[in-house]
């Protein structure tokens, strides 16, 4: 199945751009064209940048003379409004009074543009990059409902074939939540892979920088580019990088399959259990051994997650708190804000403490199997303005039940990828979570792309 | 100075929010204060936190080089 210049993957592009059978000049007209036609009713930029054609026309000039960069060479890319670059503004999402972001590019930005890629332009993020959803910007594929958030500009973006790819932050499932109801994919790669220099901190032990892509292929190109140690970011480790488009088209024969059935498999949307469940089946069919587990630890995930998240994004914004200046924030950022106060240093720690435990409870599962499997959210994308969803029969906030699958992940800093598998009664996309091992991503995209090869979702387009 | 029976609370949380904005955030507090109640049920005495203290970290290159957040005069 031939697919449109706008929904082509990276891992088609890249060889059409050095050979010089496409323009990267071309493909930027394409992007921005579409751009222009779709995103006054998306939303899913807050600025494009002024020197898309010129960068274009430099990589086409150097690809001309033979200065091939790589595989992110005359490509567009999106970027995530909490990330710093030099020749666009920063908002982090805030009209805020009283706040300016330094005009300097990111660690991430500045990798990417040594490659060569054409920063296109800046995504919608929710204010500080809190939350699940990414007002105003809509899902591409049902514009009623919400991108989830908070990269849900760039899951909008990359899903409507506005940019080739994008960067998201992650601290709950922020990247793999817009990925998983977008229909992309989203890699949030081990705690302290990827630099966070100059991105915006939400909680500083959570956050994770890393990209959504159009397939597992891409992922692997734009991990090999963005990972690898960076002193400037605290967090960051000194750990071997490998290339990791050589974990693409292995055999996953003899893998071992975990699956978690509490917390992640108790209350799913009917549709949601059956593409995972199929999901799961298909990983089989290939050869993985499935092996079911229980970790009932996970039960006491959800108050640890908000101690840790609450009272690290009160600390980074407590100057702003006590000049007043978070009365002009956005009335749910506010509250989260404000209500950070409340956590007190003991229940931090107990949280911190807890994550310890929980870490080793994962690491005594990464005994008994390669990867884990899980649905990335128990939903499908909800109607903007919903606060309560039905979730396999009962009534759940959304703020409750969308991150539910993810932040596990974040608390204990694993690497997991969203990649699509599959589609609701309604035509909404679903989101298959693997994760891994630290540190072993090379295992994470293996499966994933095993999965990935076998099906067709991510030839599918949203119709605009 | 007001002697409101609040005032020490809002010492101890170092805000100064109205008594109807206190009482809109206990309540919009309340689900998640549940969940670190249960959290608080666990016996984890005798587990490091996981959190590392480095005191090595400030001698790196770049840790504390570069602000991100500053006051200025405004978009």
């Amino acid at each position: 199945m031939s697919r449109e210049l706008w929904a082509e993957p990276i891992e088609s592009l890249a060889p059409r751009l050095r050979a010089r059978k496409l323009s990267p000049v071309a493909l930027a007209e394409t992007y921005l064209d579409r751009i222009q036609r779709y995103d006054a009713t998306l939303h899913s930029y807050i600025c494009i940048s002024d020197s898309v054609l010129r960068d274009a026309r430099e990589a086409e000039a150097e690809i001309k003379a033979g200065r091939w960069r790589g595989p992110l060479h005359g490509i567009p890319v999106a970027v995530k409004d909490n990330y710093l670059t030099a020749d666009m503004p920063t908002t982090a999402g805030s009209t805020a009074p009283g706040l300016s972001f330094p005009r300097r590019d990111s660690a991430a930005a500045a990798r990417l543009r040594k490659a060569g890629a054409i920063l296109i332009g800046k995504t919608r993020t929710h204010e500080f990059a809190w939350g699940n959803v990414t007002p105003p910007v809509r899902n591409p594929w049902d514009r009623e409902r919400v991108p989830s958030g908070s990269s849900g500009g760039s899951g909008a973006a990359l899903a409507a074939g506005l940019c080739a790819a994008a960067l998201g932050s992650d601290t709950g499932g922020s990247i793999r939540m817009p990925a998983s109801v977008c229909n992309t994919v989203g890699l949030k790669a081990s705690f302290g892979r990827i630099s966070r220099d100059g991105v915006v901190p939400h909680s500083w032990s959570l956050d994770h920088a890393g990209p959504l892509t159009r397939t597992v292929g891409d992922a692997a190109h734009l991990l090999n580019l963005l990972a690898g140690y960076d002193p400037a970011d605290p967090a960051c480790q000194d750990q071997p990088v490998h290339d990791y488009t050589k974990a693409l088209g292995k055999p996953i024969k003899g893998l071992r399959i975990g699956v978690c059935r509490n917390h992640f498999f108790e209350r799913n949307d009917v549709d949601v259990e059956h593409a995972v469940e199929q999901a799961i089946a298909d990983l089989a069919t290939q050869g993985a051994i499935v092996q079911e587990f229980r970790l009932p630890l996970l039960d006491y995930g959800l108050g640890a997650i908000f101690a840790i998240e609450l009272a690290s994004s009160t600390a980074y914004h407590d100057v702003s708190l006590r000049a007043g200046r978070t009365a002009h924030f956005q009335p749910d950022v506010r509250t989260l804000v404000e209500i950070g106060r409340f956590v007190t240093a003991a229940d931090y720690l107990k949280a911190e403490q807890y994550r310890t435990v929980l870490m080793d409870e994962f690491r005594k599962v990464f005994e008994r199997v390669d990867v884990m499997v899980t649905p990335t959210t128990p939903i499908t994308a909800w109607k903007i303005g919903d606060w309560h969803v039905d979730v396999g029969g009962q009534q759940e906030s959304v703020l409750a039940a969308s991150w539910r699958f993810t932040y596990p992940f974040n608390l204990t800093g694993l690497p997991a990828v969203s990649v699509p598998c599959g589609f609701d009664r309604r035509g909404l996309p679903i989101g298959l979570q693997i994760a891994a091992r630290p540190y072993d991503e090379m295992t994470l995209l293996r499966v994933a792309h095993a999965y990935e090869r076998t099906h067709e979702w991510t030839n599918r387009t949203p119709e605009l | 100075m007001s002697d409101s029976p609040l005032d020490p609370f809002k010492d101890i949380l170092g805000v100064d929010l109205t008594p109807q904005r206190l009482a809109e955030n206990l309540a919009s507090y309340h689900d998640i204060l549940k969940e670190i109640r249960k959290l608080r049920e666990l016996d984890l005495t005798d587990v490091h936190p996981a959190i590392v203290f480095e005191p090595t970290s400030v001698y790196r290159r770049g840790v504390y080089r570069k602000g991100i957040y500053r006051k200025g005069p405004g978009k």
